[in-house]
């Protein structure tokens, strides 16, 4: 049970990111002290006040999430409990009432201190200029323009930087893998997977034996991708290029399924 | 054009139509435009939901289809009728003009708005011109694209286009196919539907919520009235937002960079809409026979927890359980329980379809 706990301490504080020095919690946690303190509406301080406390207790209670892990069979999710808090309506309905009447030098208090205890959503790694109005890398709509038949499906073989966004374009294209391979917590194993992304340099025999069985009507390879002889010896042809992306097309397959 | 007009009809004119019935059933001081917008969407998903669950579980061939259409019909329906029940009752609605809202203001308090809204603005540029990556779009983005596409619900998996067999963790999840719904109905590319739309949708609606829960922490009729505090309480949530990526887990980090999915969706609309509703009905102006309205849409609020996603159900659960057991004991009123209970029989039912579905094997 003590193991439990501390796993749901470290969620916690993940969570609210102190291992980045995201204080934003720590306003919360005052503001629910400060409501515990102040708050006279008894119906305020039932939602405000006692019902987030009981959420904590319960986030906290290695029992609950004993139950709440064995009924959902998934623990990675127990953070979610903690949306329940709903902490910036609570802090901000807190920080509101601590301010009173001064309202303004209120405001640009709490806006500063919001700012320095949080982190700026937009700075994001995740988060780039859009390239278009689907919102995903030009190279991949390119490219699946290119091989995209007019009747049918294909499946293509596609390097992991592209597997998020192909079938996001069309679902015309079929991969032999997805996304589910690059989820190293996930632990699939794809013979496919392996001969494409895991060896050093491709094996160009056995990569097009097995890109054949799918089958791969094209090959995308990073323009400085090793193989260890040329795909055009193997049946392929170099159909195009989109960017650092070169384009197979094999010709002992049948374009269309 | 036609796009535009399938956008304008399916998020603006049905979900109004729709939110109308509701609040046929509030009492008149209740009744606002922002109330009705939300009441029609929550109402619209709920609706949703109760089509499209049967269709992906007893249809195998064009389930989207299907479920569609039926969807089409009974939306229609029910915004029809919301209409006329507007229309009938019209005498009691006391609708204020924007007009004289602003007039009444003090000039601080525009330049508040403004500034709200300039955060607004700003937040919906983002979404609009800045693309997020999230790997779950492989799968919620790509259902929706499928059902435009193919007019299959789940029956092939997402990653590599196989077929598949139902996946009890997201098919009870409905949200990505109302995308791909309103992508069909206004002929928009679902991804662009995803990526673009929704946000300029989901953002300004959850902020709908945030007002909503303001103008009842401050602009209450029972108590000194302190509607000044309003535009700062909303200036105060965008900032939350903005400045809440603290973590990849917060809700407001899923707000802004994962906006349409509907895991998002629960955690900064279903969720803070239940707190709305807590607040309405225990504002202490609440009209016992007159406010079912507000019950109905506390059902319709919990089975958009399911449209959103499943642990949505359990997390809505969780929160009516200890807010009820708190407002009971606050309240001395233990028929609180009871009703909040009620309002949670729809999400019953859904947990029982999801342990069955999740179980169903050991029957084999």
């Amino acid at each position: 049970m003590w193991g439990i706990f501390l796993e749901s301490v470290v969620i916690f504080k993940n969570y609210m990111g102190f291992h980045e020095n995201g204080y934003l919690a720590g306003i919360y946690l005052f503001v629910l002290l400060y409501l515990w303190l102040t708050e006279k509406d008894k119906r305020r301080r039932a939602i405000f006040v006692y019902a987030p406390t009981l959420l904590l207790l319960m986030f906290f209670c290695p029992l609950f999430r004993k139950i709440f892990v064995r009924l959902l069979e998934d623990s990675e999710t127990y953070y979610r409990l903690l949306w329940l808090l709903q902490m910036s309506i609570v802090s901000a309905y807190g920080m509101m009432k601590l301010c009173g009447r001064h309202r303004r030098i209120g405001l640009a208090v709490v806006c500063v201190a919001i700012a320095a205890c949080g982190n700026y959503v937009y700075d994001s790694e995740h988060i780039t200029r859009a390239e278009n109005v689907y919102h995903l890398p030009q190279e991949a709509i390119d490219i699946v323009d290119l091989i995209e038949p007019e009747e049918g499906r294909i499946t293509a073989l596609v390097p992991a930087d592209l597997i998020y966004y192909i079938r996001q374009y069309s679902t015309n294209i079929e991969l032999p893998y997805g996304r589910e391979m690059l989820i190293a917590r996930w632990d699939y194993h794809h013979a496919m997977y392996e001969a494409m992304e895991k060896a050093d340099v491709i094996e160009t025999e056995t990569f097009a034996e097995l890109a054949r069985q799918y089958p791969c009507a094209y090959v995308i390879l990073k323009e400085d991708r090793k193989t260890d002889k040329p795909l055009t010896e193997c049946g392929y042809t170099l159909y195009d290029q989109v960017g650092d992306y070169l384009i197979y097309k094999d010709m002992e397959t049948d374009d269309a399924i | 054009m036609v796009q535009l007009f399938g956008l304008l009809l399916w998020l603006v004119i049905i979900p109004i139509g729709i939110g109308l019935i509701p609040v046929h059933f509030v009492s008149a001081d209740k009744r606002k435009p922002g109330i009705v917008l939300l009441a029609g969407y929550f109402g619209m998903w709920a609706v949703f939901e109760l089509v499209t669950i049967p269709a992906v579980i007893f249809v195998k061939y064009d389930n989207f289809k299907v479920a569609s259409n039926c969807f089409m019909v009974l939306a229609i329906l029910c915004a029809a009728a919301g209409i006329w029940l507007a229309y009938r009752d019209r005498k009691e609605w006391k609708l204020i003009s924007p007009v004289v809202c602003v007039r009444e203001m003090s000039w601080a308090e525009r330049i508040e708005w403004l500034l709200f809204f300039a955060l607004l603005g700003f937040q919906l540029y983002k979404a609009a011109a800045y693309a997020s990556f999230d790997g779950d779009d492989a799968y919620y983005v790509v259902e929706s694209l499928i059902a435009q596409q193919a007019d299959v619900m789940y029956r092939i998996l997402p990653y590599t286009g196989r077929p598949t067999d139902l996946d009890v963790r997201h098919v009870l999840a409905v949200f990505p196919m109302w995308v791909a719904y309103v992508a069909v109905k206004s002929d928009i590319h679902a991804t662009i539907v995803s990526h673009l739309i929704m946000p300029m949708v989901l953002i300004p609606l959850s902020y709908l919520v945030y007002y909503e829960v303001g103008k009842l922490l401050f602009c209450r009729s029972t108590e000194k009235n302190h509607p000044e505090n309003l535009p700062i309480f909303m200036i105060v949530m965008a900032m939350f937002q903005i400045f809440g990526n603290v973590s990849i887990y917060t809700n407001e980090t899923f707000f802004l960079t994962r906006t349409w999915q509907g895991k998002a969706v629960a955690g900064s609309l279903v969720i803070p809409a239940l707190f709305w509703l807590f607040l309405l009905i225990h504002d202490g102006t609440a009209k016992k026979r007159a406010d079912m309205g507000l019950w109905i849409l506390f059902v319709c609020i919990n089975m958009t927890a399911g449209v959103c996603s499943s642990i949505a159900v359990f997390l809505v659960c969780i929160l009516m359980a200890v807010t009820a057991f708190c407002l009971a004991i606050v309240e001395r009123d233990y028929k609180i329980i009871l009703k909040m209970a009620a309002v949670c029989i729809p999400n019953v039912l859904y947990m029982m379809i999801y342990v069955i579905m999740g179980y169903s094997y050991l029957l084999k």
